[in-house]
């Protein structure tokens, strides 16, 4: 019976992934490229009992060989994770806590977003680079030797930096690395991201940008540096250049040999991103979607935001829907815009193919948060505006009466904030056509947009339907009726 | 200038009676606001505060510079009617016969990019003054303006201007300008018959001399006359009653000298107008330009023209100014024309309710505005908004229609979606101040009654561009305005800094607030746009915002237009796409609306909310709709009113009112961002064929029919032919016989297209009417400048939308220029997508 309603389970067995399998790590490699001993020691170290392996879906292939190699070394016993229900790029604790696991390893590219239940060890991969390339490249572009060069990368070649920085630092005077900064649980810990701190003794600022740490000369800025990345363009460079947005940017793709200026206009990045703030602030019912469950904080970032909206004068409704796609999103036609929760990597999300728009949680809290300026900089990791994050803004109290503009977008009027509605009443009769009644007002709560959408139920349409003889109909599913050849 | 307090002038304010509103309207350059400074200079009220201080109608200083009106400004005039004329008065008079009249003037800018703010102007005024430059005639906006003055119900009196233009500079004789003074006045009654409705209750609205409704004179000389003013003169030699008189100074009446007698032949004498009326204006202007001085003004003194010692030393052109104006001053003609022909406030609210208030007509405030009731229910219409000297804050400008707007009171504030019972568009709000605005001076006054107009001080906020205000808590809206034009150019502005984007988005606020017809849009991309009514209105739009509103440095792009995409054949195929989850299929297929629905659909003919059945019965009977068919309109779109529309065609199909709403959703969604270029899609109806859904609702959801709708219109939409329409001016050029091989080769370069070239009546001038894409527009008035030697002059105005011939799949085609170009510009993926993202094999 079931089977009429749904399609067979068998299909998502056979479902095929589209992976772009990128490079092939032939066998004699794995040991290094995936650092083994490293694991097993740390594995050992630790004593942990029931170890997780993440992978991401393009290193799927490689991954019973790594168990394998692992489960002969140690007592425990070795996991591997499937299917991740967010990015692949953060780390699972969900899945890895259904197994009761001690630990994980989180394999490949990684937003090094910290957890907080289950300690973590990083396996970045090791991609090759040819440092004399990049060394000679870099030394032809930039002529001027003081300039102010900071180093940022991909964490594939974590491996390679120390090799390269050595040779770059005999040539220019103001060359500085980025170290990537993780945390977890009570796992070791790589540095741990401390922002604009002061240091007495060093006379140095240090930064820290998408998890990565680095540290300028007190008399420089960090507009005026340049940001020198090695990698390929993904959302980790996309993710540096927005929260960056003052710097120029240069990039080094290791696997065509290029070195070259990112022209991609910010400033068109940050417009649209403005616009989305717009969007939300006309919203009246906002969707908190839940698109991690990893990241540390991610509960604090929700209750923040259910109460800056609460504040607005909007209504929200928390979703969780494991992976974004637009059906599940365009489910509910009430919600106006959606806000995610993400890794700071996957929170820039195109929504353009989506029914409605889904912002970042930056914007959200810039469209709701009266005390928030726009000053141009862009926030990605939610918890930089959380309190003691480094661009928190407390919210201001409730009682404020509401203000009202007008949205560029809409053409109407919008309030943020509670305003006294006036009293609503009307003793005339104004004609109603039930059938043309369209729902271009913005219901305020998806009860009031219930009451306004054309169908409420089923229709019995009592006499109003022919009395017919039963005929055979079509058998089977809409996905492929029995009648119906493939 | 009469200087008054305000409780003076809040005392002659209650006499309704004695009130007219008008507006000054007329083609661009025929002398509009050198007109008003005049009657202004003679009696416009200051308040005495303001007295000794400079020129009172300067407002901005563009206006100065260009020489032309951008704002229009609104100025109250005093002017006292003799006693003895208060009997020409036909509409209902004062109680007390007080002859003191206060008249609320609004100069509108002529060129026809700012033609909205005459809109606005019209709407808080009952009577308006035609000014026609007697030399260039009617001309194209001269028809606009009075077509949207008839249109909003408001009386119309003609003002010929410029004689001095005619006697001085071109030398036309008497009869010749009698004639040509004759061809204006049917030109302008054949536009009023064309506009005029049957059994208006207005009355006959055609001017006429005899009638007084015309005046003639020159606006910068400052004199002027109606036939009245002669009659009166004449009155006692004749022996005939005024208005009798006046009726022989017009027309084919002549004057036997001889035998002192009237007669209808011309043989047998001069004519009564070019005889009494022209000749002695010809005879001054000839003893003061070319006779000795000291005939000049034995001739005035024998006119009763008194001059001072210090008038006298002027010199032959300023001399016949100074005689004319004191003999024939423009300020008494006018205003006495204005005052006993234009409609006063309890006059015209009677017959304009109907047509300005939405509600039922017999409500209380329906009532009380037809009676003009200063104690009834408060009915205020918001027809502008003026900046204040407080950035960022507005002025409120309006008519009271019923009732009395006070200080500290609390109202609705209504907005233009507001429908009553609902809450959407509507704020309760004090009015923290109300204030008499006269040119650019504002004074505060305790409260003004109905019949006048005047500005608000705190409800800004509140509304976008106008909006209607009350104190009843059923009331309806005044019925939105009507513009003439549509914002159709466009350019993009980019601040240089990101962190300048809250500046810049405040500035467009404030630009949009401030200017009726401007739309102030921020795009998907991030773009911001602003969209004018030609490439004026844009210039003065970016400057305003540059200077006053955002004031910060700006990048400006070119001006652009905005496509719509169509198709223009049915689909070739039935189109099917499957939901996500593969359990649900529409079935639909795409068809060119028949034409012209498009253009009923934006006048509101034909409109969401009207009932199906008379709907049904007026698509079938005027566009072969099949009356089933047409009575089963699920939705308009884009924005649930726009010119597309979804049919419901299946028959017998389970479950479809429940995904009806989904379906609607993904319709919305399709027709706002069509599949070409995400341009809006303009002229399509889509046919829902079929529909097989799962039995399950949980798998018919929003989430599986509102992508799909989608993606099958975007299919339907591939395979009908797709099209690109562009928008299209109507251009009309006047310019004199030689020059309009200039203009049709200018024309030819830029796609457009002739279709009417007439003399105009037996003058030298040509009128050339041609459509031009607006996008070729850009610079075309420059470019007709320099190749007609600067005889020609463009009026623009946005007609229709235009299918562009060409194959937009093309790419090599002007339509498929547009598509890469527009897409490029959205960051969209190069290249129109392929049919079979959308459709899905059976």
């Amino acid at each position: 019976m079931t089977a009429n309603f749904s399609s067979p389970d068998e299909d998502v067995i056979s479902r095929k992934l589209d992976v772009n399998s990128g490079r092939n790590v032939s066998k004699d490699l794995l040991e290094k490229f995936y650092e083994i001993q490293d694991c097993i020691e740390w594995i050992q170290k630790h004593d942990y009992k029931k170890i997780a392996l993440q992978m991401p879906d393009e290193l799927m292939k490689d991954s019973v060989p790594i168990a394998d190699k692992i489960q002969s070394q140690i007592e425990g016993k070795v996991f591997i994770l499937g299917d991740t229900s967010y990015g692949s790029c953060c780390v699972d604790e969900v899945t890895a806590e259904h197994y009761n696991s001690d630990c994980i390893i989180h394999y490949g590219h990684s937003c090094l977003s910290p957890t907080r239940r289950i300690p973590v060890k990083f396996v970045f991969g090791q991609s090759l680079v040819d440092v004399p390339d990049l060394v000679s490249k870099v030394k032809d572009t930039f002529t001027d030797k003081d300039k102010l060069i900071v180093l940022l990368y991909d964490t594939c070649y974590n491996h390679a930096i120390d090799a390269i920085a050595t040779e770059l630092k005999q040539h220019f005077h103001n060359f500085i690395v980025s170290e990537l900064s993780f945390q977890s649980g009570n796992g070791d810990s790589n540095n741990s991201c401390i922002n604009n701190s002061l240091n007495d003794l060093s006379k140095e600022k240090s930064f820290c940008k998408c998890n990565r740490s680095f540290k300028l000369p007190l008399n420089h800025s960090l507009d005026s540096a340049m940001m020198l990345y090695i990698g390929q363009e993904n959302l980790t460079l996309t993710n540096l250049i927005m929260t960056l947005n003052k710097c120029c940017f240069y990039t080094y793709n290791p696997l065509n040999f290029e070195l070259r200026k990112e022209s991609s206009n910010v400033n068109r990045m940050l417009m649209k991103r403005f616009y989305m703030v717009e969007k939300a602030k006309d919203a009246n019912i906002v969707g908190i979607v839940v698109g991690t469950l990893g990241v540390a904080d991610y509960l604090k970032v929700i209750e923040r935001l259910k109460s800056l909206i609460k504040q607005a004068g909007k209504k929200s409704y928390t979703f969780v829907v494991g992976k974004l796609n637009v059906p599940k999103l365009a489910n509910f036609l009430e919600v106006d815009v959606y806000v995610l929760v993400a890794c700071p990597e996957n929170t820039l999300l195109d929504s353009s193919e989506f029914y409605k728009p889904v912002v970042s949680v930056y914007e959200m809290e810039m469209a709701c948060n009266r005390s928030r300026q726009w000053t141009g900089d862009y926030h990605t990791d939610f918890r930089d505006i959380l309190p003691d994050g480094s661009d928190y803004v407390p919210i201001q109290d409730s009682d404020m009466e509401g203000t009202t503009d007008v949205s560029l977008i809409t053409g109407k009027l919008r309030t943020i904030g509670h305003v006294t509605q006036p009293e609503v009443t009307s003793t005339s009769i104004v004609p109603r056509n039930e059938a043309m009644a369209v729902t271009t007002l913005k219901a305020e709560n998806a009860e009031e947009f219930f009451s306004s959408r054309s169908w409420k139920g089923l229709e019995q349409k009592l006499g109003q339907t022919e009395v017919s003889d039963a005929v055979e109909g079509k058998k089977g599913i809409a996905a492929g009726y029995s009648n119906e050849q493939n | 200038m009469v200087n008054f307090t305000i409780d003076q002038i809040r005392e002659i304010m209650d006499r309704k009676n004695n009130i007219r509103n008008m507006s000054v309207i007329a083609h661009v350059d025929h002398g509009k606001s050198t007109l008003t400074d005049s009657l202004v200079s003679k009696a416009g009220i200051i308040a005495s505060s303001r007295a000794g201080e400079t020129r009172f109608t300067d407002t901005r200083k563009d206006e100065q510079e260009r020489c032309i009106t951008i704002k229009s400004t609104a100025i109250s005039l005093y002017y006292e009617l003799k006693k003895s004329d208060l009997q020409y008065i036909t509409q209902q008079k004062d109680p007390e016969n007080r002859n003191d009249f206060l008249i609320n003037l609004i100069d509108s800018p002529g060129h026809v990019d700012f033609s909205s703010e005459v809109t606005a102007a019209l709407r808080v005024t009952d009577g308006a003054l035609v000014v026609v430059d007697c030399v260039s005639g009617v001309c194209v906006q001269t028809e606009t303006v009075l077509r949207q003055a008839i249109g909003e119900r408001i009386k119309p009196v003609l003002f010929m201007n410029k004689m001095d233009l005619a006697l001085l500079t071109l030398q036309i004789e008497a009869e010749p300008l009698y004639q040509t003074f004759q061809r204006i006045i049917e030109n302008i009654n054949v536009i009023i018959a064309t506009y005029d409705i049957e059994g208006n209750p207005m009355g006959d609205l055609a001017v006429d001399p005899k009638k007084g409704t015309v005046g003639f004179g020159a606006g910068l000389h400052g004199w002027a006359f109606t036939l009245k003013d002669f009659a009166a003169m004449y009155t006692k030699k004749f022996g005939i009653a005024e208005d009798k008189l006046m009726k022989r100074l017009w027309g084919d009446n002549f004057y036997n000298n001889k035998e002192k007698k009237w007669d209808k032949e011309p043989s047998s004498g001069d004519r009564g107008f070019v005889k009494f009326c022209l000749s002695p204006i010809f005879q001054v202007f000839d003893t003061c330009m070319k006779k000795p001085k000291e005939e000049a003004i034995a001739l005035a003194e024998k006119m009763g023209v008194k001059l001072t010692a210090e008038e006298k030393d002027n010199q032959e052109k300023g001399l016949l100014k100074i005689v004319m104006r004191k003999w024939l001053p423009a300020g008494d003609a006018l205003l006495q024309m204005i005052v006993i022909h234009l409609p006063s406030p309890v006059t015209a609210q009677k017959y304009r309710c109907e047509m300005l208030y939405e509600g039922p007509q017999d409500d209380p405030c329906a009532t009380a505005i037809k009676t003009c009731d200063p104690q009834g229910e408060l009915m205020m219409y918001i027809s502008k908004m003026v900046p204040t000297s407080d950035k960022g804050r507005f002025f409120a400008f309006g008519r009271v229609f019923a009732g009395t707007v006070k200080t500290g009171i609390k109202c609705r504030i209504m907005g233009p979606n507001f429908t009553p019972g609902k809450k959407e568009d509507l704020y309760e709000k004090n009015i923290q101040r109300t204030i008499l605005m006269m040119g650019r001076y504002t004074e505060p006054i305790e409260d003004v009654p109905c019949g006048n107009i005047c500005g608000l001080v705190g409800v800004d906020q509140y509304l976008i561009k106008t909006g209607t205000l009350s104190t009843y808590k059923e009331a309806h809206n005044f019925r939105t305005m009507k513009f003439s034009v549509s914002p159709v150019v466009r350019v993009a502005v980019e601040c240089k800094n990101p962190s300048d984007l809250p500046k810049l988005v405040e500035g467009l606020k404030r630009l949009a607030k401030s200017d009726p017809m401007v739309q102030c849009i921020i795009e998907e991309t991030g773009e911001h746009i602003i969209a004018g009514a030609g490439e004026l209105h844009l210039e003065i739009c970016l400057k305003d915002l540059e200077e006053d509103h955002a004031c910060i440095p700006l990048k400006k792009s070119d001006p652009v237009v905005s496509y719509r995409e169509t198709v223009s054949e049915e689909s070739s195929l039935t189109c099917l796409s499957k939901s996500p989850n593969k359990h649900n299929r529409l079935f639909m297929r795409a068809a060119p609306l028949p034409e012209g629905c498009a253009e009923a659909i934006d006048n509101g003919d034909i409109a969401p909310r009207q009932e199906i059945k008379e709907r049904g019965r007026y698509m079938a009977d005027k566009f072969d709709f099949d009356v089933g068919e047409a009575r089963k309109i699920w939705c308009f779109g884009p924005e649930g009113t726009g010119p597309n529309l979804l049919m419901d065609v299946t028959k017998g199909v389970q479950y479809l009112n429940e995904i009806k709403d989904s379906a609607i959703a993904g319709f919305q969604w399709a027709t706002k961002e069509g599949v070409l270029c995400e341009e809006n899609v303009r002229g399509v109806r889509y046919n829902i064929h079929d529909v097989t859904l799962h039995a399950d609702a949980i798998h018919r959801g929003g989430g599986q029919i509102i992508p799909t709708t989608r993606r099958v219109l975007y299919a339907c939409q591939l395979t009908a032919k797709p099209r690109i329409m562009e928008p299209v001016f109507l251009v009309e050029i006047q310019c004199p016989e030689q020059a309009v091989g200039g203009i049709y080769s200018c024309l030819n370069k830029r796609r457009g297209q002739v279709f009417d070239n007439q003399q105009i009546g037996n003058t030298p001038q040509f009128i050339v009417k041609s459509y031009l894409p607006v996008n070729e527009s850009f610079g075309f008035t420059g470019d007709l400048r320099s190749s007609t030697g600067g005889q020609a002059f463009p009026q623009c105005v946005f007609d229709h939308w235009a299918v562009m011939p060409g194959d937009p799949f093309d790419s090599t085609s002007k339509p498929g220029e547009v598509v890469t170009v527009t897409r490029k510009r959205k960051g969209m993926k190069e290249g129109i997508p392929a049919l079979d993202n959308y459709l899905d094999k059976m």
